[in-house]
């Protein structure tokens, strides 16, 4: 009898262990669920494409530069036409050719009851080289200041700084290269972001152009979060 | 007696290692299920103590709390009315009445057993 007591209860502990330990691990580990739908899988999938053709095509200028490099007897030559292609790539030489000039400068009609505008706010000089960028921009300065990688782009005290530059010149003038000028000074004429700088009390004009200079990034590059790799022999 | 013990690990062991989870929508179906589990739990090791203990009753109010509890948590779902609250009040009272209740009986079982003894001693 006492036998028959003891097997139930430890049938029903059995039960409520096992139901506890479904509630752990259920309130401890909530599944996260892939909740995309396809058009964002397929979005996915189109960037991870596009990176892959760019790793492609950067393996086939490594294994360019290595023939290069095994086949000629200079191998000064070559390492140095490596470090100026770099250099170009992470913004550090000035380079000209044809693009777009954008040029912002403040809009008032006869209502207008606001203060001086001192500078162009901070997000929308972001939002605008996004959209740059977004268009086929290959290099861009916002007035003298090259648009590097590691750029920042501040508020400080209401004043807009680039590269820990004031930015308080109108009209500020942005320097774009790019392969289509044309197509992109029309992007940008429509954009998103014109209408954000009208209600800044802001306006800017685009102009294609047949040459254009973009001035070199002239502070030192920080590098953080990296080191050489030590090559094994 | 060290059964229900080992039981009740062998159904945590067992249940974290199938790995089994429940969606998230019915995490409080379960939640109300493991306290009405547990208040029958209780209300049987107090019957037991009790020498009231009956298997069929014990059982019967075993499955019959737990359906009865994430029922009412089912419908306070539909009907938008939190009735799991009431399930948890309902249970939450009578699990402290029982542990209470054993509480007192082990410890009127301890202290007769100690006079015995010292009936006995000398």
């Amino acid at each position: 009898m006492m036998k028959d007591r003891m097997m139930i209860f430890t049938v029903i502990t059995t039960i409520i262990g096992f139901m506890v330990a479904v509630q752990f691990q259920t309130t401890k580990e909530p599944d996260v669920r892939d909740t995309r739908t396809v058009m964002e899988l397929r979005q996915e999938l189109t960037a991870e494409k596009e990176k892959q053709q760019e790793l492609i095509e950067e393996l086939a200028t490594q294994e360019e530069m290595l023939e290069q490099l095994q086949n000629t007897g200079n191998v000064e030559n070559v390492i140095e036409e490596a470090i100026n292609g770099l250099k170009a790539r992470a913004g550090l030489t000035e380079v000209s050719g044809e693009g777009v000039l954008i040029e912002i400068r403040p809009y008032f009609d006869e209502n207008y009851q606001g203060g001086a505008i001192r500078t162009v706010p901070a997000h929308l000089v972001r939002m605008l080289i996004n959209e740059l960028n977004i268009y086929g921009a290959k290099d861009i300065a916002v007035g003298s200041q090259r648009i590097v990688s590691t750029t920042p782009i501040r508020e400080v005290q209401g004043v807009t700084l680039i590269n820990s530059r004031r930015m308080t010149t109108f009209p500020l003038q942005v320097r774009v290269l790019t392969d289509d000028p044309e197509q992109l000074h029309h992007y940008m004429m429509t954009s998103e972001v014109k209408e954000y700088l009208q209600y800044e009390n802001l306006e800017f004009t685009s102009a294609p152009m047949t040459d254009i200079t973009v001035p070199a990034y002239d502070q030192s590059m920080r590098v953080r979060y990296m080191a050489p790799v030590k090559e094994e022999s | 007696m060290w059964l229900p013990f080992i039981g009740l690990l062998v159904g945590i062991l067992l249940g974290l290692s199938t790995g089994i989870r429940v969606p998230d929508a019915y995490t409080s179906y379960l939640s109300i299920a493991v306290l009405a589990s547990l208040d029958t739990l209780f209300g049987g090791i107090r019957a037991h103590l009790e020498k009231t203990f009956e298997e069929k009753v014990f059982i019967t109010g075993f499955f019959s709390n737990i359906i009865l509890a994430a029922g009412l948590a089912f419908l306070g779902v539909h009907l938008g009315v939190d009735l799991y609250l009431a399930a948890v009040f309902a249970f939450g009272v009578r699990l402290f009445n029982n542990i209470a209740q054993i509480r007192r009986l082990l410890l009127e079982r301890w202290s007769k057993r100690k006079k015995k003894d010292l009936s006995a001693s000398p």
